[in-house]
């Protein structure tokens, strides 16, 4: 695996924030970002990554400091952040292998 | 079987949080949310530490599963409440544990952790005690529970559902897209199998769909033969114990079995078929 925090093998969820990239990208399309609300990090809340046609494909629960991150493919992809209060806001990104996209949200 | 006698929703949680005979027990693979807040009064059940066998790949055996229960304060007539992150995989897959060892009565809270998020409701981080109990677990219920033989012999005889993402499903990832995409097995999915992602069966926020979306879902979108055996599969098999309880306590379906090696064994055998490509 490269470019990236070993993830377990046995296990499948989603810490929050997100898997961290260490040691570079490598072969990985990573998005990765913040959500913030007036300038505050949002520390509950959760963001998902739909595919070009919409469909959900993963969700990982936000960070102390509003973190996320996924590991998608070359391609679009929508961001939408859930978080208390009603608060729903959608974000296209597009993502490259062999590179970090970054997005700062503000909710 | 009714959605009320395997499903709670917040409300439900906020009222009897308190009762004697009511055990609220979060499940996660990552416990770390658990220690920052929880619902009042649940206990923590760590999916990796708690649920798995430390060594060989499978999960805690009848004596282990009694031993974790009498550890917690659950006895054998308790009701118990799961509930976790994740959109409630891990909670579900608790909840299918609880099934196979025999526990009567075993809901999951609608919405999980995210839902009571979302809501905006309490959470604290004080830890319960409850007394030691001396749990009596069943042999496995081995009607729920499908193997690799099992996953092979379905192949173009019973449903298999694949309930990862359509980019699992393609090949095109291999892992869930939160996760780095590893290279140990091949990319793909068993032959025959229907794509339908475990997420389809939820709202946003975490909590099911109405039984008659799901009856649409997986009937008339999927085309799904409900007069067949079903068999439910996704990496490890804690997504698909999400469709299991989709299938099997909330519509009612008999003989659907979650498979828990899932993609991770299935796409490491040798000389299995394996189709590649997006859902027909």
């Amino acid at each position: 695996m490269s470019g990236a925090e070993q993830a377990s093998a046995a296990g499948c969820g989603a810490p929050a924030g997100g898997v961290k990239v260490k040691d570079g990208v490598g072969d990985q399309a990573v998005v990765q970002g913040h959500v913030s609300s007036g300038g505050s990090p949002v520390a509950t809340g959760y963001v998902r990554l739909l595919n070009s046609d919409g469909e959900f494909v993963a969700e990982v629960p936000l960070g102390e400091d509003g973190g996320f991150t996924f590991y998608a493919a070359s391609g679009d992809w929508t961001l939408r952040v859930l978080a208390p209060g009603g608060i729903r806001a959608d974000q296209a990104v597009s993502a490259q292998t062999g590179k970090i996209t970054e997005l700062e949200l503000a909710v | 079987m009714s959605r009320s006698d395997v499903l709670v929703d917040a409300d439900w949680v906020q009222s009897h949080l308190g009762d004697s005979g009511v055990v609220l027990v979060e499940v996660d693979e990552d416990t770390s949310a658990y220690d920052k807040g929880h619902i009042k009064n649940a206990v923590k059940v760590d999916w990796k530490k708690d649920l798995q066998d430390p060594v060989r790949r499978d999960f805690v055996d009848r004596a282990g599963f009694e031993k974790l229960l009498s550890e917690r304060g659950i006895g054998n007539d308790d009701t118990v409440i799961l509930y976790g992150g994740n959109n409630n995989w891990f909670a579900a897959y608790a909840y299918w544990y609880f099934k196979l060892y025999g526990h009567h009565d075993v809901k999951l809270l609608d919405g999980g952790r995210k839902k009571w998020e979302l809501d905006s409701r309490d959470m604290v981080t004080e830890v319960p005690h409850r007394e030691p109990t001396t749990y009596h677990a069943q042999e496995q219920d081995r009607s729920i529970r499908a193997f690799r033989d099992d996953a092979v012999a379905a192949i173009g005889n019973l449903n298999l559902v694949d309930v990862r993402s359509p980019d699992e499903f393609a090949g095109r990832l291999l892992a869930p897209a939160h996760l780095p995409q590893e290279q140990a097995q091949r990319g793909g999915h068993i032959p025959t199998a229907k794509n339908v992602p475990w997420a389809k069966s939820a709202q946003d926020d975490g909590t099911f769909k109405s039984d008659d979306d799901l009856r649409k879902l997986y009937g008339d979108e999927a085309g799904l033969d409900f007069s067949k055996d079903t068999i439910a599969y996704c990496r490890i098999g804690e997504r698909s114990a999400h469709t299991w309880f989709v299938l099997h306590e909330l519509l009612g379906q008999a003989n659907v079995r979650n498979y828990d090696g899932s993609w991770t064994e299935y796409g490491s055998l040798v000389g299995v078929p394996i189709e590649l490509g997006d859902g027909k």
